[in-house]
C-alpha cells in the first residue's frame, strides 16, 4: 500500500491537462463541431474518448491511478455533453455478449457520439422489482423478426435518442427472470410514441415510451432469447458504480464552501456558523472515506475482477452524499432557496441549489433504490439468505 | 387538561376542511398556481363571508376574537389543502401588525377592510444579508419635514405583488444589528420610487423583491411607535411561526397517509410494499415524527396563548422540529413513491415542496435550534 504518485504517473497527469486544456471550447466556437471534434482528439491520443473501455475494444487500458487521475482532472472542466447510455452503458454488453457483426455494426457509432441511446428498462408495473417487466416481443412465425408491444417509463432522454436499448418479455413461463430478451432498436420509427413527464425540479429529462407493433430484426437481439436478465444485470452493476459520482461532489462540496463564503451571518460569513461548519466537515469526511472506496474498487477492476458488491456500497453512499450537499446548498441560501426558476434573486446559487435539491431526491430512486441496493448487499456481501422478502 | 377542541373551535375546522375537499383538488389548484396572480379572488370573498379573516381581530375591533389556537385550527386544514390565498400574509403577518397597532382612524379603517376582504396586505422584513434576523435592518426611513423617506431593499415579500399595502421594517436610528431604531411603516405599492418585481416560489406561491426609491411618505405612514417596531415584529414573528407549523403539519399529515395507502397498492416483488418490514418501519417513524410535531405545537400554542412572548422557547423548538421532521417525512414520502414521487403528478411532490419552503420562512431547523439553546 501506498499513495505516492510515481513520476510516470505525474507525467500522465501533465499529459492529461495539457490535452483537456488544449482542446478546451473556446466562446464562439460551433459547440455541436468542437464536441464531435474534442471525441476525434481524444480518440486519437489513444482512446481517451472511452477510458473504460477494454483496450481491445480500443480502450486506453489505464492503471487505477490514470483512471483516478483523469475523473479529478476532468471533474473540474468543462467537457462535452455525452450520455452515458452509449459508451458506458450499451456498449459494454455488446463487448461482452454481442457478435462480431452487432460490434462493427453499433460500436463505431457509439465511440464516435454520433447516435444517442436511451435504456427502455423500468415500466409502471416494475420498477424496483425490474424483473416483472410486461413489454412483450413476440418472434414473428419465418423467425425473421420480433413485434414488440408495451410500455417503459422513466426513460431518460428518450425525446432525444436515435435507439433504444430495451428488456422485453418473450416468455411467461418458468421463473420471472427467465423469458427476457434484449433488444436494441431505432427509436425514431412507426409505433415508437414518447411522452414527457415533468419531474420536481421543473425539467423533462424522463419519459414514458409506448410501443405499439413495433417490428425489430431478430439480428438486433443481443445474446440468446430469454437470456436478457442476466446481461442487464451485469450492466447495472456498471452503472451503479457510474452513479456515485465522487469526483464532482468533491468539486460542488469545494465550490459550496467557497458559496458560503460569501453568505453574510451577522458581522462574519455562514463558515462561522458552528451548525453549518460541523456539517460541511461531516460531508467532507464522508466523501473523503468514498474517495477511497472507489479507488479499492477500481484497483479491483484493474485487476480483472468484475465491479464487486462494492459497486452497490458506491451507488448507496454516493447518491446519499450528492444530495446532502444539494440540500445543504440550499440551506445556505436561507431565505432564497425559495424563490423559483428564473427569478434570480439573493445569492447567485440560490435558484440552482434548490432546483438540485428537488432533482436530487430521484438520486436514491433509480438506478436500483436504495432499499434494493441494501437487499443486494444483505445477500451477496452478508451473506443473509432473502428467506421472504416480505416479512 | 384538555387537549379537545371547542364546539365552535370543530365547526371551524369543518368548515375550513369542507372548502378545501370542494375547491382544492389537484388540478384545480395547479390551474390557480399557474395563473398570473396565483390565487383566486372568488375564493378570498368566501374567506370574508365565511368569516376567516375577521378571526384573529378582536371584538373591540369588529373581529371575532380569536386566539392563536383558532389560527392554528385553520393554518392545520390549510395546509392539507395547500391553500394558495394570501391568509398569511394578509392575516396573520399584516393583520398581527395591524391589531398590535395604538388606536387610530386609520387603523380601524385598514382592519375593517381587511376583514370585509378589501384590502391585502404583505410585510418585509427580509434584506440581502439579513437571512431571518428581523433585527439586522439596514434600509432606512429618515425624517423630513412632516414626514419620512425610505430607501432600500427588501426580499422574498410573500403575495408582495398582489397587496395593497405593505408594512415594511426600516432602519430610523442606530446600527445594523440594534433592534432598537427599527420602525414600521406602511407603503403604497403604487407610490412613486416603489418598485416591485414579482416571480413564484419553489411551492407555487408568489413573492417579490421590493425597492423603496427615495419614497415621501407622510408622518401617519409609521405604524406604532418610532424606533420601537422591533417588538411588534418580534410578536408577530411568534405567531407566525406557529402558524407555519400548523401549516407544515396538515402537509405531513397529508404525505404520512398518503404514503402509507400507496404503499398498500403498490406491488413489487409479488407484495404489495407495506408487506416489507424496512418499509413499515419507514412509515412508523414518519407517523411518529408527525405525532411529536403535534405535541410540540400544541404545546408552543398553548404557551403562547397563555404566557405570550415568554413561550418563545417552546415556538423555536416547535418550529425546529417541523423542519426536521418534514424534511425526514417530504424526502421518505417521495422515496417509498419511487418515481412517481419525484414527478409533478401526485400530490405529494408539492406537499414536499410547500413543507421544504417553509423551512425558509421565519427561520430554518438550524436558526430556531441556536435560538433554543440561547
Amino acid at each position: 500500500m501506498d499513495i505516492e504518485l510515481s513520476k510516470a504517473d505525474l507525467e500522465f497527469r501533465e499529459e492529461v491537462t495539457a490535452f483537456l486544456d488544449g482542446n478546451a471550447y473556446k466562446p464562439g466556437e460551433d459547440y455541436a463541431a468542437w464536441r464531435l471534434n474534442w471525441f476525434k482528439a481524444a480518440a486519437e491520443k489513444g482512446g481517451w474518448d472511452v477510458p473504460k473501455w477494454p483496450a481491445a475494444f480500443g480502450g486506453p487500458g489505464w492503471t487505477p491511478t490514470q483512471h483516478y487521475i483523469w475523473e479529478q482532472e476532468t471533474a473540474t472542466r468543462n467537457l462535452p455533453w455525452d450520455l452515458p447510455f452509449g459508451v458506458g452503458m450499451v456498449a459494454p454488453i455488446i463487448m461482452t455478449y454481442g457478435n462480431a457483426e452487432q460490434q462493427a455494426r453499433f460500436l463505431p457509432d457509439i465511440r464516435a457520439r454520433t447516435v444517442n441511446w436511451c435504456q427502455g428498462y423500468s415500466e409502471p408495473g416494475a420498477g424496483s422489482d425490474l424483473a416483472a417487466l410486461k413489454t412483450k416481443a413476440e418472434l414473428s412465425e419465418d423467425g425473421t423478426h420480433y413485434v414488440v408491444n408495451g410500455s417503459k417509463i422513466w426513460t431518460t432522454m428518450a425525446h432525444i435518442a436515435d435507439w433504444i436499448f430495451c428488456l422485453t418479455r418473450t416468455s411467461s413461463e418458468g421463473k420471472k427472470q427467465e423469458g427476457i430478451t434484449f433488444l436494441l432498436f431505432p427509436m425514431k420509427q412507426d409505433g415508437v410514441e414518447v411522452k414527457p413527464i415533468i419531474t420536481l425540479g421543473g425539467s423533462h429529462t424522463v419519459n414514458t415510451v409506448h410501443f405499439t407493433d413495433v417490428k425489430v430484426p431478430v439480428e438486433n437481439r443481443i445474446g440468446e432469447e430469454g437470456k436478457g436478465w442476466t446481461y442487464a444485470k451485469g450492466l447495472l452493476a456498471h452503472e451503479r458504480t457510474g452513479l456515485a459520482g465522487v469526483s464532482r461532489s468533491l468539486v460542488a462540496l469545494e465550490k459550496l464552501r467557497r458559496q458560503a463564503g460569501k453568505v453574510k451571518r451577522g458581522n462574519g460569513s455562514l463558515l462561522e456558523d458552528p451548525s453549518f461548519k460541523s456539517k460541511l466537515a461531516r460531508l467532507e469526511i464522508d466523501l473523503k472515506a468514498l474517495e477511497y472506496t472507489e479507488l479499492r474498487s477500481l484497483a479491483r477492476a484493474a485487476a480483472g475482477a468484475q465491479p464487486g458488491p462494492e459497486s452497490s456500497i458506491m451507488k448507496l453512499k454516493g447518491t446519499e452524499i450528492q444530495q446532502r450537499i444539494a440540500l445543504l446548498t440550499t440551506e445556505a441560501a436561507g431565505p432564497f432557496a425559495a424563490p423559483w426558476g428564473g427569478a434570480s434573486v439573493g445569492p447567485s446559487f440560490a435558484s440552482g441549489g434548490t432546483q438540485s435539491y428537488l432533482g436530487s431526491r430521484a438520486y436514491t430512486i433509480y438506478g436500483g433504490a436504495s432499499e434494493v441496493q441494501k437487499d443486494i448487499i444483505a445477500k451477496n456481501v452478508l451473506g443473509l439468505k432473502a428467506k421472504s422478502k416480505a416479512s | 387538561m384538555n387537549f379537545e377542541l371547542s364546539e365552535e373551535q370543530q365547526l371551524l375546522q369543518d368548515s375550513v376542511a369542507r372548502f378545501v375537499a370542494d375547491h382544492y383538488s389537484l388540478e384545480a389548484r395547479r390551474k390557480l398556481a399557474d395563473s398570473t396572480q396565483g390565487y383566486s379572488d372568488e375564493h378570498w370573498k368566501q374567506f370574508a363571508e365565511l368569516g376567516w379573516l375577521a378571526l384573529p381581530f378582536s371584538e373591540e375591533d369588529g373581529g371575532l376574537g380569536g386566539t392563536v389556537i383558532d389560527a392554528l385550527v385553520v393554518m392545520e386544514q390549510f395546509g392539507k389543502g395547500l391553500i394558495l390565498e394570501p391568509y398569511f400574509a394578509t392575516v396573520i403577518l399584516g393583520g398581527g401588525v395591524l391589531k398590535r397597532l395604538p388606536a387610530s382612524e386609520s387603523r380601524t379603517a385598514r382592519i375593517n377592510a381587511v376583514m370585509e376582504g378589501q384590502l391585502k396586505l404583505a410585510l418585509a422584513t427580509t434584506e440581502l444579508q439579513s437571512r431571518w434576523d428581523l433585527h439586522d435592518v439596514v434600509s432606512t426611513a429618515t425624517a423630513d419635514g412632516d414626514g419620512f423617506v425610505l430607501n432600500g431593499a427588501k426580499s422574498v415579500v410573500l403575495h408582495g405583488a398582489s397587496a395593497d399595502g405593505i408594512i415594511v421594517s426600516l432602519r430610523t436610528q442606530g446600527g445594523q444589528f440594534d433592534k432598537d431604531g427599527i420602525s414600521l411603516f406602511w407603503v403604497d405599492p403604487k407610490a412613486d420610487g416603489v418598485s416591485l418585481k414579482a416571480y413564484p416560489t419553489v411551492d407555487g406561491l408568489r413573492a417579490a423583491e421590493l425597492t423603496l426609491e427615495k419614497v415621501a411618505v407622510p408622518s401617519d405612514a409609521l405604524l406604532g411607535p418610532l424606533h420601537g417596531g422591533y417588538e411588534i415584529l418580534d410578536a408577530v414573528a411568534q405567531e407566525a411561526t406557529l402558524a407555519l407549523s400548523a401549516e407544515g403539519l396538515g402537509a405531513m399529515e397529508r404525505l404520512y397517509k398518503d404514503t402509507v395507502e400507496y404503499t398498500q397498492n403498490r406491488e413489487q416483488f409479488d407484495h404489495p410494499l407495506s408487506d416489507f418490514q424496512t418499509l413499515q418501519h419507514r412509515m412508523v417513524e414518519m407517523f411518529m415524527e408527525y405525532e411529536q410535531c403535534k405535541s410540540l405545537l400544541y404545546r408552543a400554542t398553548l404557551e403562547f396563548a397563555q404566557d405570550g412572548m415568554a413561550a418563545s422557547k417552546s415556538v423555536s423548538a416547535c418550529k425546529h422540529l417541523v423542519g426536521v421532521a418534514g424534511r425526514f417525512i417530504g424526502e421518505n414520502a417521495v422515496q417509498l413513491h419511487g418515481g412517481m414521487g419525484v414527478t409533478e403528478e401526485l400530490a405529494i411532490g408539492h406537499y414536499f415542496k410547500r413543507l421544504f419552503v417553509i423551512d425558509t420562512q421565519f427561520g430554518n431547523a438550524d436558526y430556531h435550534l441556536e435560538r433554543y439553546a440561547a
